[in-house]
Order: C-alpha cells, then structure tokens, then sequence
C-alpha cells in the first residue's frame, strides 16, 4: 500500500486496512504510543472511571464528532477544511426549532435538508470552478453570519414545544447524543470504504488530475462530500438545539476548530486523499479524554486550549514526508 | 483611449481603486445629498478600519504572494495583544517591542517547521491558529485583562492633522515599507520568484527555505504590530476579541490582486483591497445601513473573487457558451488537456 491514496492502489486492500487507511510507519507508531499513555494517564486519575464523568464525557464530545466526520469528508476530498461549518450548524439549529412547532419529523427533514444544501452549494462551486474552499468557505461564512443578524436579529430561538425532547433520551445504557455519533461514524466509514462513492474521495483527494484523466468528474465527487458533511454536521445540529431547547448563532462557534482538530490529530492528511473516519473517531476521543483528564487535574479551560493546539501542531509535524 | 483603459482594468494592482472609486460614487449617491460620506470624519473612521484590518492584510498577502497561506495571523493578533497589554503597563514601547518579538518568533517556529520537515503552511499554521490562541488564553486565564494606561490607550488613535491617529499613521507606514522592499529590493523580486515557480527558483540558486521562513517572520511581525496597536487602542486585551479578523484580512489581501496561487499582487494593491472594505464598512454605517450588510458584502468580494480565480473557470464558460449555442471559436486551454498533452509527448 502506497503512502498516499491506499484505496486507490492496484491490489484489493484487506477489510481491515480498508477500514484504518493505516501505515505501519514511525506515525502511527508515535499516535498509538500516545493513545496508550493517555489511557493509562486516564484509568490512573483518581475520579476518571466513574459512570457519570464518563457519560457526559462521551455526550459532550458526541456533538463535536458529528462534524469532525463530516469535516474529514472534506478534507478527504482534498479541500482541506470548510471555515463555515460551525455556522452552518448554528443556522441549523435556528431552522430546526422554528420548523420544530410543525411536528419532529418534517423540523428533522427541514433540517438536515438545509445543512445538506448550505454546504452542497459550496461543494458545487469549489468542484465545478476549483475554486479555493478556504476562501469560499470564509465567504459562506460571512454570509451565513450576515444573513443570520438580518433574519433573526441576532436573537436566539426558544420554542415553547417538548416535540425535540425526545431527541435527549438514552438508547439502552448509551445516551442518545453518543449513539447518534457512533451511528455517523459507522455509516461514514462505511461508506468510505465500501462504495464507489469513498473510493473516488480518495482518488480526487489524492490526485484530481490523475481522477480526471482516469474518467471521472472530481466537482461530482466534490459536490457529494459536502453534501455528506452538511448531514452529519446537522445530526449534531438537531441534538445540540434538543439539548439546549434553543437555536442559536452561538451554538456552534468554534466547532469548525473542534472538527478539524479531530480530524489532524487521528491522523487524516491535511493535503487529502489519506486517512479515515475511524481516525478522526480516535482523534475525537483522544482529545475529549485530555480534556476530561485536565478537568479532573485541576487545570482550566486555558490550559485546555493551549494543549489542544500543541497536540494539533504535533499531529501535522507527524505527517511529514521527507524531503523531496 | 480605450488601450490605456485596458490596460488599466488588466492590471491587478490598479482594480482595487477603481472599485474603491466606484464605490464612493455609489456611497454618495445612496448618501442622497445628506453630506454624510465625504467627511473628515468618515476619512477618520475608513484609516481606523485600515489600521486595523491592513497589517493582517499584508501579513496574509505577502504570505500568498509567495504561495503559502498563514492561517496563524488571528492566533498572533489575539497573543500579540495580551502580551503588548500585560507588559506595556510601565513602559508601552517595551511592552510593543516584547509583542511584536513573540509575533516574529511565532513566524519563525512556524516558518522552520514547515521548511525543516517539508510540510505544507495550511496545516502547520492552522497548528499555529490553535497553539498562538491557545496561548493568549493562557496567559491570561481565560479573562479580558485591562489596560490601566489610558493616556496611550487616548494617544494611538487620538486624530492627527484630522484624519489620521498614530495607529493609521504606522499602517500606511508599514505598507510603504513593505512596497519598498517588494519592488525595489532583491528580497522583493526573490520572494515573487518563489511565489511564481518555486522549481525555477530553486533552479536560478535563489534560497527558497530562506525566503520562505522570512515570509513567516515577517508575517508574524506585521500582525503583531497591529495587534499590539489595536489592544492598546481598545485598552484591554482578551484572547477572544480579535476573532473575526482572518476573514476580512484574506477578502481585503485577494481583493488587491493578491493570486491564491503565488506570485501575483503587490503590497499596494492589498492597501486598495483594504481600504475598498474599509471604505464599505465606514461609508455603509455612515449612511445608516444596519450592520450586517458588510457582512454580506464580505461575502459578496470573497464568492466573486474565489469563482474568478477557480482553476476551471473558463472551461465551465465555454461549455456553457457551446451549450446554449453560441460556437466560441478556439477551446480555453484547460489543465487536463495539457496534462493529456503532455503524455501524449512523451
């Protein structure tokens, strides 16, 4: 298997190396050292392991792992990170609790369609021009801001309805938020290894050029992995405005550093065409179980914020690649 | 006549000012004969908007003129700040002089990661973006932290020679300095040949690595300085405040013809870039429109200019012009046809 692109490599891959996309290199070496210390940081914590820190633990960090999937779809695609998709989800939650009055079921549908329409636009017009997705994903984000304050005002949305509560129930003994992830997760990853669709993210990811000359339209391919992140970003959208009964530009700020966070530190190649959603399954965690672990330590959010960035900045100097 | 026009429209550094031309025009007409536009006060207000989106602005410009992306910039501007505010209670010099040293030895860590392991800027300065804003938090534990001189706080953005504050005055300074050294030095003409075609310089013996870590540092620097400038003015720094400046800073940098791919733009024309968004923001709140429209005109800039830099542009035009029946006479060249070309040759 190559470095870049495995799915895209002559030979069938095994179903396991499907499902990781892993190296057996010095990265992932380093990556699964650095999982084992936190375990063991984390078991021996004094506090760690009780039921309840552990399920608002693995709640909190639900809402961040849908979009980190969604995001790794992005950067999979070659297009690096989408600047807009914390609003994107914010403008989610506003449409989902004033449709939620209408009944849960069409508010869901109304939801997920326009999370999955927000960001298919900017998937069309980064395809089809090649435009930069950074700059188009500012510009997204500039308007969605500025049509957010036109429309609402820049008020939140408190519906006066128990229709999404059902939203915040437990399945069995997980709590939904986290069964709603881990449903993502699955149906991501597979998707990206077992339909045409995944295998040609990688192939456009990895090598536009090589994907055109090979037959296939990259803007199609492009245009479907935002779509596919704007319907997992809006799973974490309807479960943040169910928990918090509101919807709110405020609710997903900061979300697009969260996701893509996630997505560097499980590994996923900044450039594209490498990587997983399993990964970024595992960069979520590791991060929500520092977090957890600084809480429990004593340490503020500061302290959060800065280790959260050194890990990133070490997460991309692992990707290195040798000089060329 | 019409050649000179041309020419005028073809050249990226001169297309900032006629939009900002246009413009003002529009402004005063939509102004409808109230006097509200042309005032020294508004000339006041659009130098503010400028000191404090144009150092970003050139530290992200002069960034992609080289083919490199500094996402850092709002990382540094917000660390830049808290550091200017904490130390520059005694002497505010000192306390600039300590920001803008954190700034440029953030571009340089920043800068020698990425040439030392042969990494792209994005993701090593998106690692910047989170650690530098990691670290104002940091220092100041997660609060907004005042700035007890208020005389200096007064004294940067005290107007001079009516138009003018200290604080505008070191931005325009700042961009002279820069076209200075992008026209006229070696570094200059280095740094657009880099930009360009990286091969080729490396071919003609020009230290790319060296030039690159110096774009960095450089970049640290200049956001520094505006943010150490705006902290003061604002007389307090907190680590989230300065959020929203990496977005109006990459519109106003590919607004004045910076290329996203390299090699194109001049220090110049991202000052047009800046002041055309300044001149926006000012002249639009001066006539009375509510504030969120300069986002949508942000957005606006960024849509147009991303969709007319797009790689596939002009092969989409002359498909859709042969779909609705029009025959261009001669195919656009497109990157795949060359790439089917070049196998061809070989």
């Amino acid at each position: 298997m190559n470095s870049i692109g495995g799915q895209a490599s002559e030979q069938p891959a095994s179903v396991v190396s499907r499902l990781w996309s892993i190296r057996l290199d010095k990265a992932s070496l380093i990556q699964g050292i650095a999982a084992v210390a936190v375990v063991i940081f984390a078991v021996s914590t004094p506090g760690f392991l009780s039921a309840t820190s552990i399920r608002s633990l693995l709640t909190t960090v639900s809402f961040v792992g849908c979009v980190a999937v969604g995001m790794t779809f992005i950067t999979l695609s070659g297009n690096i990170m989408s600047f807009s998709i914390g609003a994107s989800m914010s403008a989610t939650t506003i449409v989902f609790m004033v449709s939620v009055v209408l009944g849960l079921v069409p508010a869901l549908i109304l939801a997920f369609l326009f999370c999955a329409a927000l960001n298919g636009i900017q998937g069309w017009l980064i395809g089809v021009f090649r435009a930069n997705p950074l700059i188009i994903s500012m510009a997204a984000y500039s308007m969605i801001i500025g049509s957010a304050i036109y429309i609402t005002g820049g008020r939140g949305v408190y519906p006066l309805t128990n229709k999404a509560n059902i939203l915040t129930a437990n399945i069995g003994p997980l709590p939904g938020p986290l069964a709603a992830f881990l449903f993502v997760a699955i149906v991501g990853q597979l998707i990206l290894s077992f339909t045409r669709f995944g295998r040609n993210i990688y192939l456009v990811g990895a090598n536009p050029r090589a994907a055109k000359a090979s037959g296939l339209e990259p803007w199609r391919t492009v245009l479907w992995a935002y779509v596919a992140a704007g319907l997992c970003t809006a799973v974490s959208a309807v479960l943040v405005a169910a928990r918090y009964r509101s919807g709110d530009m405020e609710h997903g700020i900061g979300y697009e550093y969260h996701a893509i966070s996630a997505v560097l530190v499980g590994g996923t190649a900044i450039q594209g065409g490498a990587g997983s959603v399993i990964r970024t399954l595992v960069g979520t965690v590791f991060i929500a179980l520092m977090q957890g672990l600084l809480i429990l330590r004593g340490f503020g959010i500061e302290m959060q914020y800065l280790l959260i960035g050194l890990i990133v900045l070490a997460a991309v100097m692992l990707q290195w690649k040798g000089r060329t | 006549m019409t050649g000179y026009l041309r020419a005028f429209f073809a050249n990226r550094t001169a297309r900032p000012f006629a939009v900002l031309v246009l413009i003002v025009i529009v402004l005063g007409i939509g102004d409808d004969g109230h006097g509200r536009v042309l005032t020294t006060s508004t000339a006041y207000d659009v130098l503010q908007q400028f000191a404090t989106i144009g150092p970003v602005a050139l530290a992200l410009g002069l960034s992609m003129m080289v083919g490199e992306f500094d996402l850092s910039v709002g990382g540094i501007l917000s660390l830049a700040g808290c550091v200017a505010v904490m130390a520059g209670s005694g002497s505010p010099a000192a306390g600039l002089l300590l920001a803008v040293t954190v700034g440029a030895l953030g571009g340089l860590l920043q800068g020698t990661i990425m040439t030392w392991l042969n990494l792209s800027s994005i993701g090593v300065t998106l690692g910047g973006l989170l650690t530098f804003g990691g670290l104002s938090y940091f220092l100041t534990g997660n609060t907004t932290i005042g700035y007890d001189r208020l005389d200096v706080a007064l004294g940067v953005n005290a107007p001079l020679l009516g138009i003018f504050s200290a604080r505008s005055l070191t931005a325009i300074i700042l961009f002279l300095v820069a076209t200075f050294v992008v026209s006229w030095t070696r570094f200059g003409r280095d740094l657009l040949a880099v930009g360009s075609d990286r091969r080729a310089a490396t071919i003609v013996g020009i230290r790319v690595d060296r030039i690159l870590i110096a774009v960095f540092v450089i970049s640290g620097l200049l956001t520094a300085i505006g943010g150490g400038l705006l902290s003061y003015g604002l007389a307090a720094a907190s680590p989230t405040a300065l959020a929203d400046t990496l977005v109006p800073g990459a519109a106003a940098a590919i607004l004045g013809g910076v290329s996203l791919s390299g090699g194109k733009g001049r220090p110049i024309g991202i000052a047009g870039g800046v002041l055309v968004l300044s001149m926006l923001h000012s002249g639009l709140t001066a006539i009375g429109v509510p504030p969120f429209a300069h986002w949508i005109v942000t957005a606006a800039v960024l849509f147009t200019v991303g969709i007319l830099d797009g790689e596939e542009l002009s092969r989409r035009v002359y498909s859709f012009r042969r779909a609705v029946g029009q025959r261009p006479d001669t195919p656009p060249p497109s990157a795949s046809s060359i790439l089917v070309r070049q196998q061809a040759d070989h």
